[in-house]
């Protein structure tokens, strides 16, 4: 049945591509109003997707973080390699949380249902949330493999023609610290499946549509065409960058990146990056492939819409057992502690040809601490609060202080973490000189001191990174203060589990991003301000 | 009565400031328009009142009743142009203010602009001091900290104070101990504590709203003063009401002590009285819908009643984007800006799209057709090629509209993007309507409701020639056109009754409550929020009380604001307050989840009472004689020309039924009846177009919660 493709011109292109995108967003409006997951709530830890029969990607939701660039369109593609797309039957919904097949870690849990038209399946509606819970060890980077993080659910079907499986169901149930709530938010999830298929088969409707072909590969060739055209605006060659993490703390993680543009595409060549590690700050190549987008993005096309084709230009590789794509079984609960420093090796490459695009290094990977113990009722409890570092410098300005970067991570307030965790926090304040100097100085890390008041044990796990490598400055700018965590005082590897009596104190320093630019050329006045505002203390990188 | 039956509504806007008189006796109103003063508004208003009740030769002496909106306030947050402010806060948090969420509003923009303390650094200062999150004192104030702060803060030259400290929602003593050292020593600082204006959890936030409202408290203080002896001085005895940004009036006092919950006073005017017309054609569940030239605004009104909410964000760094502004937890009817109107510029983007707004022409130079040099194609110069607009009659017939600029501007756009011209303006005018319609989905959806379930209210310029077509996008199937909008927001003010809003913070869980202390929690909010009300409409006002909390299951993050029943409150209230949440909560998401434990995180009291004089009926305009159709021309509906007839809405008398297509217009708006359409004018003065339901509902799916 050969028919002449679809034309849309300039209005109906526009009015059916905003008709998609409001409609992923609608229903990521009703996943976050309904989940349980503070990750979905205040953080955006979601995504969700239209796709075509094919698993291509024409819409996503625009609030989602940038983890989810891309991920979530592949693990449709390999659910249709499990369930090819004739064993699909309408009301069927498709789940997992594979860490290669999905986003990296167990937390993840990704759904999609086939959309039938006349028959056939014309698009997948799909979501990806971060769930309350999968069991497992609670999050730190000390799992060795996978099998420590949780529950793996391979791609199955959670429902067959609207039938929940129960028996999946009742697995899930079992292995899940809060298992009311880890399902409430995967129905919040079919439910918003639900919602982007209705509303698709409305538009469908209104256009005359019979399937999306016609309308996808139009949006996806607009993306595409921009994406190349704003890559072929930047010169040919081959640029490397690389850096190192705190890895292991006595056993730094060097990554490498060579970033080739030839004409309208790039390729991310990973080789020369250390091996994967049996800790969980393994990123699997999903996540890579995530992170690395998120930075071409920026540097790029900031506000193209996410779809197939803004990503079809661009291609990663990295050598099969390195830590930015590790393989089975290696744990990955705590990838981002190696994946928030892919987009800065971006900005590494593409600074040589466009400095005015980037930024100085930021005091990213975001921190954390995690504490879980046996509150005075006897129940069991786990608590997650998050706090970040301060922004790079750029071309036109001073870094932002305390802000999650490349995610997007909101803090927790600190009279809620008190009332939930048995703990006072004695401060939690700006660190003044952590901000690398330059023309345009680095954004400040934050300090806090936090005291248990429990007269039981608390057993405390860290997301810290940037504590011996600090956020460099770019373009003669200074780098950045490293970040410190201290337990009573000494410091401490932050890669480990800790066990805190009543009275014990954890301070945990945010890195500050790097300086850009020269410290001598910044604006006397700029200056002058930041010492009386206390900001900065110490004048004399600015005199040298 | 007779002796003080007008009631005056002022409501200061930023050109203009809009007087209404009301006769409650005749129910008939007069409006004027002034210019507004910024430099000294009190001047504005009182100058067009004194136009106003000479030309209606009124006495000062009969009116009983002045109510007051305005956007000074709004716009001195967003001019940063308040008082020189200072923070007194406890030791160790002097950067919440500047820590903040610690989130982006954008993810891919490097150069974000994030709004900027109103208090900086140097002017935050802290004092030993420390409460547990149950109240409890840990660290005693010391007095001598307190007072080195306030020396400092004086020494800066503050004027204006706040203290916040951390878990004061739970126990006020420590600001009220500070404010009293603090007032001995420097009498002339005023002084905003946070267990009084935004006594809820969550530091930042409470530290955001009370640090705004010092920050507007001296300029509030100054302006509201200055008015009230420019009223007496024209001999209006009657007390001056205060237009709160929830719906509800206080008296000059309150106001003056808690200005920044006056932010939002004028659009809350403009929701009540959306939800008034409404209901005289028996729509209680609505979407009020304003078009201006540069911004469409949208407020969902419920069972009669604007939507109010609990959150507010203040002096945006991208005004249309969520997230970019000061927050604010101020109680505010519900309002969603688009950044869509009359003067916003189509353009071919880089993907070959046909986009309209954010960009806007504003009003200077304005559209194309305005012919004051604009030089874009906008959505008014589209509307006037597709012949919804009339050039001679334009704005009143202040304006000619200039055709040929229109077409021209719209012309090289058509070519640019390969479409006709034709093509090109229905397109600008579909692209406007669509992003209006996509904002609306995703806001409504965000309240967990379906905008299908909804009427469409249209005010504002171009509300009417919107309206019906933005319903249809909706599926939406009546649209109401309520007479002369122009005014509309100014009569809100007087539908508003006084109300007070009073909240506190108990997180808690409900099972193993403590009842009796939490029924004095209520009774002793209730009993603040009577003498406020008492102040503001004498002690025999009749009142009504009613109850609320923000729940939640336990582990969840958000919570439901749920209506409670009436107090008062003993063990054996718990089902009734966990059946109240259950049904709200099912409302919201259609579903509920197997958590057992629920938790009381807020509560809330709101007291209305009403004021002496019976309810608002305003007069429905007389309608003249002589034929309504006044002409026709040709105007185009998607890709079809149609004869289209025009009709003089002020002709039409009530029980008229109007088939589309048709332009049915008045003074200062053209409200657009599309083919398919039907406009029944009622007896209430509203005109109500009933639409052909395109859309049908898919069957709903339900999954059973396991």
């Amino acid at each position: 049945m050969q028919q002449t493709p679809r034309r849309f011109d300039a209005v109906e292109l526009e009015l059916l591509w905003r008709r998609l995108i409001s409609l992923v967003d609608e229903a990521a409006a009703a996943l976050v109003r309904t989940s349980f997951s503070t990750l979905v709530r205040e953080s955006y830890d979601f995504s969700c997707v239209v796709t075509d029969a094919q698993g291509q990607s024409l819409v996503q939701a625009t609030e989602s973080i940038p983890s989810f660039i891309g991920t979530l369109p592949e693990t449709v593609k390999h659910f249709l390699r499990f369930f090819p797309v004739e064993t699909l039957q309408p009301g069927d919904v498709l789940i997992t949380n594979d860490l290669w097949l999905g986003t990296g870690h167990l937390p993840d849990i990704t759904v999609a249902k086939p959309i039938f038209r006349n028959g056939r399946v014309v698009a997948f509606s799909a979501s990806t949330a971060h769930a309350p819970d999968i069991g497992g060890k609670i999050r730190s980077p000390e799992p060795r493999e996978v099998f420590e993080e949780g529950l793996q659910i391979p791609p199955m079907k959670l429902m067959r023609g609207g039938q929940a499986d129960d028996t999946l169901v009742a697995i899930i149930r079992k292995n899940v610290r809060t298992p009311e709530q880890t399902m409430g938010d995967l129905w919040a999830q079919v439910v918003a499946l639900d919602l982007m298929e209705e509303r698709l088969i409305v538009l469908m409707d209104q256009a005359g549509l019979e399937d999306l072909s016609d309308l996808a590969r139009e949006v996806q060739a607009r993306c595409e065409n921009a994406m190349r055209a704003a890559i072929a605006a930047l010169p040919d060659g081959t640029y490397r960058s690389e850096l190192q993490t705190d890895g292991l703390m006595d056993k730094p993680v060097t990554i490498r990146m060579a970033l080739t543009i030839t004409g309208d595409r790039i390729h991310v060549d990973y080789s020369g990056t250390d091996p994967q590690v049996d800790r969980a700050i393994n990123c699997a190549l999903c996540y890579t492939y995530a992170m690395t987008m998120y930075g071409v993005k920026v540097c790029t096309t900031p506000a193209l819409p996410n779809n197939e084709g803004a990503w079809r230009p661009i291609s990663v590789a990295a050598p099969e057992g390195c830590i930015v794509n590790p393989v089975f079984p290696a744990s990955g609960g705590s990838r981002m502690l190696i994946g928030h420093y892919l987009p800065m090796l971006v900005f590494g490459c593409l600074g040589q040809v466009v400095p005015e695009r980037v930024m100085a290094a930021t005091g990213s990977p975001m921190w954390g601490m995690n504490q879980s113990g046996v509150n005075a009722a006897g129940k069991p409890y786990a608590n997650m609060f998050f706090f970040n570092g301060g922004m790079g410098g750029n071309v036109r300005g001073d870094g932002i202080s305390c802000l999650s970067w490349p995610s997007n991570v909101s803090s927790t307030a600190i009279e809620i973490s008190e009332h939930i965790a048995p703990i006072r926090v004695h401060h939690k304040r700006l660190r003044p000189d952590s901000g690398g100097a330059g023309k345009h100085r680095g954004g400040l890390g934050q300090e806090i001191l936090i005291e248990s008041r429990s007269e039981t044990p608390i057993a405390v796990s860290f997301l810290a990174e940037r504590t011996i490598f600090p956020a460099f400055g770019v373009e003669g700018g200074r780098d950045g203060a490293p970040g410190v965590l201290r337990i009573n005082g000494e410091k401490v590897d932050p890669k480990r589990q800790y066990v805190l009596q009543r009275g014990e104190t954890v301070l945990l320093a945010t890195p500050g991003g790097g300086g850009h630019g020269d410290p001598a050329a910044r604006d006397p006045r700029a200056i002058e301000a930041d010492l009386a505002s206390g900001h900065v203390t110490d004048p004399v990188p600015y005199r040298e | 009565m007779s002796a003080d039956r007008h009631a005056l509504a002022i409501d200061i806007g930023g050109t203009f400031t809009d007087i209404v008189l009301y006769d409650s006796r005749t129910g008939r109103f007069a409006a004027h328009k002034e210019l507004t003063t910024p430099a000294d508004p009190a001047w504005g208003v009182i100058t067009g009142i004194r136009r106003l009740l000479s030309r209606e030769s009124v006495e000062a002496a009969a009116v009983g009743r002045v109510v007051h909106a305005t956007t000074l306030f709004t716009n001195a947050l967003i001019e940063r142009r308040g008082a020189r402010t200072g923070l007194i806060t406890t030791e160790g948090f002097r950067d919440t203010l500047e820590i903040g969420h610690e989130r982006k509003y954008e993810l891919y923009d490097l150069h974000l602009p994030l709004p900027q303390p109103l208090v900086r650094r140097a002017r935050r200062l802290e004092a030993r001091e420390r409460l547990a999150p149950d109240g409890s004192v840990e660290v005693a104030l010391e007095p001598d900290s307190v007072l080195q702060a306030a020396d400092a803060l004086v020494s800066q030259g503050v004027e204006s104070a706040a203290i916040c400290f951390l878990h004061a929602y739970a126990n006020p003593s420590h600001e009220q101990e500070a404010a009293s050292l603090i007032a001995a020593r420097h009498p002339q600082l005023m002084l905003s504590l946070s267990s009084e204006v935004a006594p809820q959890i969550r530091e930042f936030e409470r530290s955001s709203t009370t640090v705004a409202n010092a920050y507007i408290k001296p300029l509030a203080e100054r302006y509201l003063n200055r008015l009230s002896e420019d009223l007496t001085a024209l001999r209006i005895k009657s007390p001056l009401f205060m237009m709160l940004s929830n719906g509800g009036l206080t008296h000059v006092d309150e106001a003056k002590r808690v200005p920044v919950q006056l932010l939002e006073s004028g659009p809350a005017a403009g929701a009540l009285s959306a939800a008034f017309f409404g209901a005289r054609s028996g729509e209680r569940d609505l979407l009020a819908f304003d078009l201006g030239g540069t911004t469409a605004k949208l407020a969902l009104v419920q069972d009669g009643e604007p939507h109010v909410v609990h959150r507010f964000e203040a002096g945006r760094e991208r005004r249309f984007t969520t997230g970019s502004g000061l927050p604010l937890t101020i109680s505010t009817v519900e309002l969603i800006e688009i950044g869509a109107g009359g003067g916003s510029i189509a353009a071919h983007d880089a993907l070959g799209l046909l986009k309209v707004g954010p960009r806007s022409a504003g009003s200077m130079p304005g559209p194309a057709c305005y012919g004051r040099g604009g030089a874009h194609p906008t959505v008014t110069d589209a509307n006037l090629l597709l012949g919804y607009l009339d050039p001679e009659t334009f704005a009143g017939g202040t304006m000619r509209l200039d055709t040929g600029a229109a077409e021209a501007t719209v012309g090289a756009l058509a070519g640019e993007a390969g479409l006709s011209a034709a093509r090109a303006a229905e397109g600008i005018h579909a692209v406007v309507n669509e992003t209006m319609s996509a904002a609306a989905r995703v806001h409504v959806a965000e309240q967990g409701h379906d905008a299908r379930d909804f009427a469409l209210l249209v005010t504002g310029g171009g509300g009417p020639l919107h309206g019906c077509e933005l319903a249809r996008r909706l599926g939406i199937s009546r649209v109401i056109c309520p007479p002369g909008a122009g005014v509309a927001s100014a009569l809100g003010l007087l539908l508003a009754p006084a109300r007070v809003d009073r909240v506190a913070t108990i997180s808690r869980p409900l099972a193993g409550m403590d009842w009796a202390a939490l029924e004095a929690s209520f009774s002793a909010m209730e009993q603040d929020a009577r003498t406020v009300i008492a102040a503001t409409l004498g002690a025999t006002a009749a009142l009504s009380i009613r109850r609320g909390a923000d729940l939640r299951f336990a582990g969840q993050g958000y919570e439901v604001v749920t209506d409670l029943p009436a107090g008062p409150y003993g063990p054996d209230s718990e089902d009734m307050i966990r059946a109240a949440f259950e049904r709200a909560y099912e409302l919201v998401f259609s579903r509920r989840p197997g958590v057992a434990t629920i938790e009381m995180i807020n509560i809330r009291v709101s007291v209305t009472g009403s004021a002496a004089e019976g309810a608002l009926d305003p007069e429905v305009p007389e309608t003249s004689l002589g034929e309504p159709r006044t002409g026709a021309r040709n105007a185009r509906f998607g890709s079809e020309e149609m004869d289209t007839p025009v009709l003089d809405r002020s002709r039409l008398p009530a029980g008229v039924e109007v088939p589309g297509p048709a332009v049915i217009e008045e003074a200062m708006s053209t409200l657009l009846v599309p083919p398919g359409a039907r406009a029944v004018v009622e007896a209430s003065g509203n005109i109500v177009i009933h639409l052909p339901l395109a859309v049908t509902r898919q069957g709903q799916h339900q999954h059973e919660v396991v």
